[in-house]
Formats: structure tokens, C-alpha cells, sequence
């Protein structure tokens, strides 16, 4: 594996590259997972309906299934492209990587895909001229095939985090069956149907013809499966447990943000299943519709929040311990020590002519290729407000043995020279951007500089992340 | 390469070829539908409220076009996904060079897929006729931007040159003599698909094209089979006149790999197909019928003709890129396992889409659905 690839790196103003896929990246797992928990939470209503105990089962599936078409097939199905597409935007080699190494995984995920859509639509289109048995037939292979899209995609996602005895075997099934695999698969199983509920108690409210008695026995039944979520307290220390120890100790109180996130998704789910089980379930409370919106919007807050935690506590790497975040192979940096990371990268810089100096120029470069995927400039999580208040020679300290610095940055890839440029660079912008900028080239500097990334050693920072250190 | 394609490739980039065309041609035939559908729709609804109540098509592609695109995004996963094994550093890179502009088709296909939903609801129904038209106009704009953004990205993939100037100068665009003719090629090759498509699906729907017209076709103009013909016509002189001003812009050693061993032998197939439906469709235009037999025939002849395009494409293609580091890599993919995985789940899936294709079928037409 080559140490460093290049791409023409995209430029989005102010914002973070990581945000715009996090952002997105959450938006399409709640609409996957709604389509997923829908097909079973369809399928239970249908059985009901068969059975003679919910005589309004079969028209209401029918509603929920126009919803679920309108929202799913298009929302969901074209943001999963998207998601794809900007994960090239923010970081081709990993993406390629994943590619790479599931191919056959994912060609597997989309023969169930195309089930999920034949099925879908024909239940969608001919549904309701169907006979009961057929229309159970139906739903079932639907909502089988769209959990087996997330049995697929779970094991590629988990595998991100717990590579488990991939990174020694290199054996596809081996990073298929990872440590988080089944308990992130339990997890976001009943996290789909609980979304599913809420949406159903929503819908109900929503669509005209019913009466308040009907809505309410509605209620009473598309709620049932919210009682899953009694299990998410295990499910998720389960989860917890199956994580590296450093990721684990960014969540629970290392990183104030990763535990913030954790926090909010702990607590919105527990206020859903609070109600949902004291109030709905068993005191059987009739949800109206602005109660209903509400929990769906805790639910998808607890989705962003877990989703923002499972993407954080990965950091410094972006597949554990083979990629870090900036896509710099953990096996290359030795290698960028010595070539430096820019010295194969073809393309220029749009603003080369705004620069004083090479050295400036060569600190775009390096920010561009080992810092741009997570930090902006000026913009947010700004190189330039992270060092405000160093002094020089920290700045040098810092960014040379960045991996203490903080231990979810990677270390840094480069020459004393490349350290140097940055470090300029920095303090440059921090001027104003003048016109003139005197070249930093001291002898006495570079050679501490060498001293300090010599001494950081090139891997990551936390002592856990060891070589020797790597599986438990 | 001096002998047809994928024989003289490395044996791992000649498997995942095969596969990235297999499933591109299943992908080309609903994108065509959706494209040359969408098109046909903008125009067909200038004619009036009249003439479009009264045409057949129209009405089956109101229907049928947001599946359609349903089906057209989940069959383009396949050769999305191989694409991203046979090239994925070109890809990735005109993707990235394109940038904003690229990632635009995301929210302009969100857009166009709801207005197709749109003309088919009740809502459009009770609004004044000009909605129509309006949707119609706005969903096809919508499907040609991002057909253009595709030719965009595809001939930005090929030359390697042009990308550190384009990089810096900052340009979302890529502009090159051959865009339009190549978008002109395959927006026209879309509508001998859609012709071939929809005399199926009247078929299917229980259309008899295999007998002249009876119907009063003052209104409509031409007959239903007619249409088709003319569609399917137009469309091959649309799509060769193109190819005609995109020959020129084909690099030399691309056209040389065209009429040469390597793609000689599937510009052949892609010939005869074209001529074959040439004359099935001319024979459909003077008879006023289209005999099953027929039917048949000419769709051998469209997936075959599809097929010869779509290596002509990939020699275009592979004269361009850097197969020797490319094949090393496909190497290693070929050896990760899971194939076994993923033949087995197809296999399992399609039945699985047959038999519940079968199953709706035989529940409506034997009657067994309740009202």
C-alpha cells in the first residue's frame, strides 16, 4: 500500500469536510433504517390483520406503505448514492479502500437492494388488490431483503472501528464478523424499528378518515415493538465493550465532545423509551400527532448523536490502525519522514500566487494533504484558532509530535522542513498575511524539529494503540 | 491489445470488465427508459390535453417512470461499484475536479424523481393543464443536466493531462469538443430503448400491436405502433449523425482500437443490431403491426446492439487509462473473497424477484385480489 495518494482536494469554505459527510451520513441512516424497521413493523401489522385482531392493520399498512415508498425509495435510496459520492469528495482512499477490500460484500448488498425494490413497488402498486396471504408474502421478502442491506453495510461500517483479525489475516469474512459486528447489528435493528414505531404513531395522526378510537387502538399496536428498546441499555454497553479501550475512553469522558454526543443519544433514547413504555405502553395513552413528531425528532437526535460518536471515536484513524483520518497509511509515515508528503503531489495550488514564499507554498501544501480533511484555515476548527496561543517554538513542538499533542491526531507525516513550512504558514496568517515573510531555514531549528518527530516515533499517540497492543 | 476485448487483457481486469458491462447494459436500459421517457414526456405534453389523454404511451409513462428511475439508480449501484475496482483513481478524481458541480445531480435527481410522482398524482389532475407540461419540462431538464454531468465526468476520467490545470484554476467545468456530440449520442441511443420498452409494456399490458390500428388516430396523429417506429427511427439517425461529430474527437489511438481487433469485432454486432431494428422497425412503420415475433427479434438485436456500444465505450476507455498499474490492483481484488458470497445471493435474489413478480401476476390476472 502506497503511503500517501494524492487527489485534487475540494475546497468547502468554512466548512468542515468531516461535517458535511457526518451531516449527511445521518440523514440517510435515519431514512434506512425507518425503510428497514417499516418493513417489519408492516409485516407485524399485516399478521395482525390475518389473525382478525386488527381490522384496521390492512388499510393503514397501506398508507404507511405510500410513505415509506415516497421517503424511502427516493430519499433513501438516492442519499445512499450521495453518501458514496461524498465520501469521494472528503476521502477517496478510504472509500476506495473499503471498496477495495468488500467489494464482493457490497456487490452482495445490491442483489438484496434490487429485491427491496421489486418487492416494494409491486407491494406499493398492486398491494392493495392483493389477498392477504400474498400481501404478507410480499412484505416479507421486503422487509427481509431491506435488513439484509443492513446486515451487509453493518458488518463494512463495524469494521471501520473493530477490524478485529483483519488487519493480521487480511481475510474478508475475518473483517466481515468483526467484535462490533452483532452488537451493532442488534442495536441498529431495534433502533430501525423503534424509528419505525414513532413514524407509524406520527402517520397515524397524520392520514384523514380515522376516528379518535381507531387512531388510539393504532396506536396501542404500531407502538408494540418501541418495547425492543428495553434491550438498548445492554445492546449498547454490549457495543461499548466490543470498542478499542482508547475509542471506549473518548466516549465516556476523554473527549468532552464524543461523551456530549453519546450523552444526547443516550438520553433522547432513554426519554423514547421512558414514554413509550410508562406511557404508551402501559398506561396506553393516546399519542396525537405533536407528541409523536417530537419523539421521532428525539429519535433522530439519538441517531445523529450515536452516529457522531461511531464516526469521533475512531479517530485517529479512519480504518483502525491501517488508515488515519487524513488518509495516510499507518505503515507510511516512516516513509513521509523521509520523502516528505508533498513531494509526489501534482497539483498545484489555486492560490499559489497569493503566497511571499516557497516555504509558505509548501505549507499550503502540507495542510492541504495531512490537515484539510478534518481542519479548515480560518473557517471552522481552524488550524489558525487551534495554535492562536503558541508560542513558535510550541507550535513546532506541537505539530511535530502532534500524536501527544492530542492523541486522536495522527502523527505527523513529514520532513523537519514540511513541520517548519506549517509552522510558518501559521504564523503568516496570524500576521495578517503581509506581503513579505522572512524564510525560516535555521539549521538548529530543523535538526530540534527532527529531534521531536524522532522522538514521537511515527505511530499513533496512545500507548494502547501499540503495535503488540492490538487485539484484545 | 490486438485481439477483441477482454481477450488480450490481464485475466482479473478482463473478469471485472465483463461484470462492469454486464451490469452497465442492465443499467442502460432503465436509464434509457427514464431519459428518452422523460424527453418524449416534455414534448408529448406541448401537444395538449387532448392528444396526450389520447396517447397511449404518455399514459404508460406517467405511470411508470418514477419505478423506472427506481430501478435505474438501484441497477446503476452494480457498475458504480466495479467502475470504482477498474478505475477508481480516475474516478475519483474527476469527481473530485467536478466537484460541486458533479455533486449536483444528487439534489437535481431528488427533485426530478419527485415530479415524476408529481404527474402522476391527483393533485396535478385538479390543477390547470399548463402544470403538466411545466413538470414535465422541469423533470427532463433535470434527467439531461445530469446525463451532461456524466459525459462531463467520463471524458475528464480519460485525460490524465488536463487535471492539475484544471485543479488550479479552480473550474467546475470541464470543456472539451467532445461533450455535446458524446451527449448527444447517448441521449438519442435512448430512444430506440424507449421504443423497444414500451411496445413490451403495452404487450404486457394487453395492447394488441400485432394487429393494425383501429382506433380513430385523428387525435393522435400516428398510431401507437407508428410512434414507436418513428421514436425508434429518429433515434438511430439522432444517435449516428452524433457519433459522426464525436468521431472526430476521439483521440487517434481510441479510433484505431475502435475499427481494430479490439473493437472491431463489437462495432460489427452494434452495426448489425442497429440495421436489424432498422428494418424490423421500418416494416412495423409501413404495416401499421408488430408481430411478437418481431418484438423478439429486434429486442435480440437492441441488447445486442447495447452491448457492442458499450465495449466500444470501454475501448474508448481503456486506450486512455494506465492498465499496467490497474491490473496489479484488480489482481488483488480478484483474490479477497466473497465471489462465491455474491454469486450465490444473486442467483437466490433473482429467483426471489421472479417468483414475487409471479406471484402478483397470477394473484391479478386470476382474480383473486380483493377490490
Amino acid at each position: 500500500m502506497t503511503p500517501l495518494d494524492h487527489y485534487p482536494a475540494i475546497d468547502l469554505g468554512p466548512l468542515m469536510k468531516g461535517l458535511v459527510i457526518g451531516g449527511l451520513g445521518i440523514f440517510h441512516v435515519f431514512l434506512a433504517q425507518f425503510a428497514i424497521g417499516g418493513g417489519m413493523l408492516l409485516c407485524y401489522l399485516q399478521w395482525r390483520h390475518m389473525r382478525g385482531v386488527c381490522r384496521l392493520a390492512r388499510r393503514f399498512t397501506d398508507d404507511y406503505f405510500k410513505l415509506l415508498v415516497l421517503v424511502s425509495f427516493v430519499l433513501g435510496a438516492v442519499t445512499g448514492v450521495a453518501m458514496w459520492f461524498t465520501s469521494i469528495q472528503i476521502s477517496p482512499r478510504t472509500i476506495g479502500t473499503m471498496v477495495h477490500e468488500f467489494h464482493w460484500v457490497w456487490a452482495t448488498e445490491w442483489t438484496f437492494f434490487c429485491l427491496e425494490v421489486v418487492a416494494g413497488y409491486l407491494f406499493y402498486r398492486y398491494g392493495p388488490r392483493l389477498p392477504d396471504r400474498a400481501r404478507l408474502q410480499l412484505l416479507v421478502l421486503y422487509s427481509f431483503a431491506s435488513w439484509m442491506s443492513l446486515f451487509w453495510i453493518n458488518g463494512i461500517l463495524s469494521w471501520q472501528l473493530t477490524p478485529g483479525a483483519w488487519l493480521e489475516t487480511r481475510n474478508v469474512w475475518a473483517g466481515f464478523f468483526n467484535p462490533g459486528f452483532l452488537p451493532s447489528l442488534i442495536f441498529r435493528t431495534i433502533s430501525a424499528v423503534a424509528i419505525a414505531a414513532l413514524a407509524a404513531c406520527t402517520l397515524v395522526n397524520a392520514v384523514p378518515g380515522f376516528t379518535r378510537e381507531e387512531r388510539q387502538s393504532l396506536v396501542a399496536v404500531c407502538a408494540r415493538p418501541l418495547a425492543f428498546m428495553l434491550a438498548m441499555p445492554l445492546v449498547g454497553a454490549w457495543y461499548l465493550g466490543t470498542m478499542p479501550a482508547d475509542s471506549r475512553g473518548w466516549a465516556t469522558g476523554g473527549s468532552v465532545p464524543m461523551t456530549l454526543f453519546l450523552t444526547m443519544a443516550v438520553g433522547s433514547s432513554t426519554l423514547i423509551g421512558l414514554y413509550a413504555v410508562l406511557a404508551i405502553l402501559r398506561q396506553r395513552l393516546f399519542v396525537n400527532g405533536a407528541t409523536a413528531s417530537l419523539l421521532l425528532a428525539l429519535a433522530f437526535v439519538a441517531t445523529a448523536g450515536g452516529e457522531f460518536v461511531r464516526e469521533g471515536v475512531r479517530k485517529p484513524f479512519t480504518i483502525r490502525e491501517y488508515l488515519y483520518s487524513n488518509s495516510i497509511a499507518r505503515d507510511g509515515v516512516a516513509d513521509l519522514r523521509r520523502r516528505g508528503s508533498t513531494a509526489d503531489d501534482p497539483y498545484p495550488l489555486r492560490d499559489q500566487a497569493d503566497y511571499p514564499s516557497e516555504q509558505l507554498v509548501l505549507g499550503a501544501k502540507v495542510f492541504r494533504a495531512q490537515c484539510s480533511v478534518c481542519h479548515t484555515l480560518d473557517g471552522m476548527n481552524a488550524v489558525a484558532e487551534l495554535a492562536a496561543t503558541w508560542s513558535i517554538d510550541q507550535r513546532r513542538l506541537n505539530i511535530a509530535q502532534l500524536q501527544r499533542t492530542k492523541p486522536f491526531m495522527p502523527p505527523f507525516a513529514g520532513t523537519p522542513a514540511e513541520v517548519e513550512a506549517i509552522v510558518q504558514l501559521i504564523g503568516w496568517r496570524h500576521a495578517g498575511r503581509p506581503a513579505d515573510w522572512a524564510v525560516s531555514d535555521d539549521p538548529a531549528v530543523l535538526a530540534q524539529i527532527e529531534r521531536w518527530l524522532d522522538e514521537a516515533g511515527t505511530g499513533p499517540g496512545d500507548a494502547r494503540l501499540a503495535v503488540g497492543a492490538r487485539l484484545p | 491489445m490486438n485481439t477483441p476485448l477482454p481477450l488480450g487483457l490481464p485475466p482479473a481486469t478482463a473478469f471485472y470488465l465483463c461484470l462492469y458491462l454486464a451490469t452497465l447494459v442492465v443499467h442502460l436500459m432503465f436509464m434509457h427508459y427514464v431519459l428518452a421517457g422523460s424527453i418524449y414526456l416534455a414534448f408529448g405534453r406541448l401537444m395538449g390535453r387532448a392528444r396526450c389523454q389520447a396517447c397511449r404511451w404518455q399514459s404508460i409513462l406517467i405511470d411508470w417512470l418514477p419505478f423506472a428511475t427506481g430501478l435505474a439508480i438501484t441497477a446503476g449501484v452494480g457498475p458504480l461499484l466495479f467502475v470504482q475496482i477498474l478505475y477508481g483513481r480516475e474516478f475519483a478524481t474527476a469527481n473530485l475536479l467536478l466537484s460541486h458541480r458533479w455533486m449536483a445531480i444528487l439534489p437535481v435527481l431528488i427533485v426530478c424523481f419527485y415530479l415524476l410522482y408529481l404527474q402522476k398524482s391527483a393533485w396535478i389532475a385538479r390543477q390547470v393543464w399548463v402544470w403538466r407540461p411545466a413538470v414535465a419540462a422541469i423533470a427532463c431538464a433535470g434527467f439531461i443536466f445530469i446525463a451532461w454531468s456524466w459525459t462531463e465526468n467520463h471524458l475528464l476520467m480519460l485525460d490524465r493531462a488536463a487535471w492539475p490545470g484544471i485543479y488550479a484554476t479552480g473550474s467546475l467545468r470541464y470543456e472539451s469538443a467532445g461533450v455535446l456530440p458524446r451527449l448527444a449520442v447517448w441521449c438519442f441511443l435512448a430512444f430506440p430503448s424507449l421504443a423497444i420498452e414500451l411496445a413490451w409494456q403495452g404487450r404486457l399490458l394487453g395492447d394488441r400491436l400485432d394487429e393494425p390500428t383501429v382506433a380513430d388516430t385523428r387525435l393522435t396523429g400516428l398510431s401507437p405502433v407508428r410512434r414507436l417506429a418513428v421514436t425508434s427511427l429518429s433515434g438511430w439517425a439522432g444517435t449516428l449523425l452524433a457519433a459522426a461529430a464525436y468521431w472526430p474527437a476521439i483521440p487517434v489511438a481510441a479510433r484505431e482500437a475502435i475499427i481494430g481487433p479490439p473493437a472491431g469485432p463489437w462495432l460489427t454486432v452494434a452495426v448489425l443490431g442497429l440495421l436489424i431494428q432498422i428494418a424490423a422497425w421500418s416494416v412495423a412503420l409501413f404495416s401499421d403491426r408488430l408481430s411478437y415475433i418481431a418484438l423478439i427479434v429486434m429486442t435480440a438485436a437492441w441488447v445486442a446492439a447495447l452491448l457492442g456500444i458499450a465495449v466500444v465505450r470501454e475501448t474508448i476507455r481503456l486506450t486512455a487509462v494506465d492498465l499496467a498499474t490497474g491490473g496489479e490492483l484488480h489482481k488483488t481484488a480478484l483474490g479477497i473473497g466473497g465471489l462465491p458470497v455474491f454469486l450465490l445471493f444473486a442467483v437466490l435474489n433473482a429467483a426471489a424477484i421472479g417468483w414475487s413478480i409471479r406471484l402478483v401476476r397470477r394473484q391479478i390476472t386470476s382474480g383473486n385480489g380483493s377490490a
